[in-house]
């Protein structure tokens, strides 16, 4: 199975090279041939020299585009190649490589689902995240559920693998301000086959979140539009047989 | 006998907004598409504001006692359709944005795959590429 890690970085010039050595230690000791590609979002650091000098593909965009447009171009990158399967994960530190062959695995799997979502609380192992981001998450998981029918313990996990299908769905359409749940609507009505795995997610290593105690009110407003929205525009544009 | 009601001063100031907007259009600062519909709701001031009467007459037969209540109204809607259409613009360009700047990363690496593989010695045997040719300055507009 051919694997795209895809990195999504912004200024990220010091917690890239130990990422990309770990990675490549992970898919040489698991036996997986994975290319990694590191889009760089536009930073004002060496971040993409640091990529290229640990034997990282870099794609710079020539404007910010967040973390949804980032994230796409990578999937537009793995779809156009042929691989089989793209793998997204942060640079913060929060997804261990050492669980990137569980993704896989899952992929790999007799009746593969389209998307596989790592969850930090189906089994409640490794850091648990703060008790108002739990709150959050567990009212998307419920906002999900009311709309997709399925059950989502960790609607804001950023560690996923996507299928063959789910990155021809996202090269056609992928959400761009906090797209993770709303991802997760766009797969479910287009008729994608979604699953959780457990996976061990550590504290962020360095950097801070882009969302604060004083606009995660905001925050949680905006996505639970965007996935009703996601949901009812769906309807309209989606045809599953297409993919 | 009924007075009647003309709004010069109105219709002049229309006419200098008219006139800077067409400016703009002339120096290619704004598109003709984008522009026609505030001229056709400038012409649409002007025509209320000259023909004697026809505010007033409009406004009652629509349903509004005072001719200022109907005018405000619909200049509130106008103002609305405008900006709906200034949103779909925006929202189509950035849209259109996105993908140029995500083809234009993905282009880039692969001009960069392609001249590292250039620049690494080609193995004993195998001709030489032909240099690459300079392409020629982009015309930049100012």
């Amino acid at each position: 199975m051919r694997v795209l890690i895809v990195v999504p970085a912004l200024n990220e010039e010091s917690g890239l090279p130990p990422l990309l050595s770990e990675l490549r230690a992970v898919a040489e000791r698991d036996g997986f041939s994975a290319e990694i590609v590191v889009i760089d979002d536009a930073s004002t650091d060496r971040t993409a020299e640091v990529a290229r000098e640990h034997g990282a593909r870099v794609v710079r965009l020539c404007r910010n585009l967040g973390i949804g447009g980032a994230v796409q171009t990578g999937l537009r990158l793995a779809l156009r190649e042929g691989f089989d399967c793209a793998v997204q994960m942060d640079v913060d530190g929060q997804h261990p490589p050492s669980e990137l062959r569980k993704l896989v695995a899952a992929m790999q799997a007799p009746l593969a689902p389209d998307i596989v979502v790592g969850s930090r609380y189906l089994h409640g192992e490794g850091f648990q995240s703060t008790l108002p981001r739990r709150m959050g998450s567990g009212w998307l998981g419920w906002v999900l559920r009311l709309v997709t029918g399925q059950k989502t313990t960790d609607p804001t996990s950023g560690y996923r693998a996507y299928g063959r299908r789910a990155l021809k769905l996202f090269n056609w359409s992928y959400p761009h301000d906090y797209p993770e749940p709303e991802a997760l609507v766009l797969a479910k009505v287009a008729g994608l086959r979604v699953v959780e795995i457990p996976v061990v997610m550590k504290e962020r290593q360095g950097g801070a979140s882009s969302i604060s105690i004083v606009h995660a009110p905001y925050y949680m407003l905006k996505v639970t539009a965007a996935i009703l929205l996601a949901y009812a525009r769906s309807w309209h544009r989606i045809e599953p047989r297409t993919l | 006998m009924q007075q009647a009601e003309q709004y010069w001063l109105f219709a002049a100031f229309c006419c200098v907004v008219a006139t800077l907007l067409l400016r703009l259009v002339l120096r290619e600062r704004i598109t003709i598409q984008s522009s026609l519909w505030v001229f056709f709701s400038l012409a649409a001031l002007v025509v209320l504001a000259v023909v004697p009467n026809l505010t007033t007459r409009l406004a009652h037969a629509m349903g509004f006692t005072l001719p200022s209540n109907f005018f405000f109204a619909i200049a509130t809607g106008a103002l609305a359709l405008l900006h709906v259409h200034t949103l779909v613009t925006l929202s189509r360009t950035e849209a259109r944005s996105i993908t140029l700047t995500q083809e234009l990363g993905i282009l880039r690496e692969k001009l960069d795959q392609i001249e590292s593989a250039r620049a690494r010695p080609a193995p004993a045997g195998t001709p030489a590429l032909p240099p690459p040719k300079k392409a020629d300055a982009p015309h930049e507009r100012t």
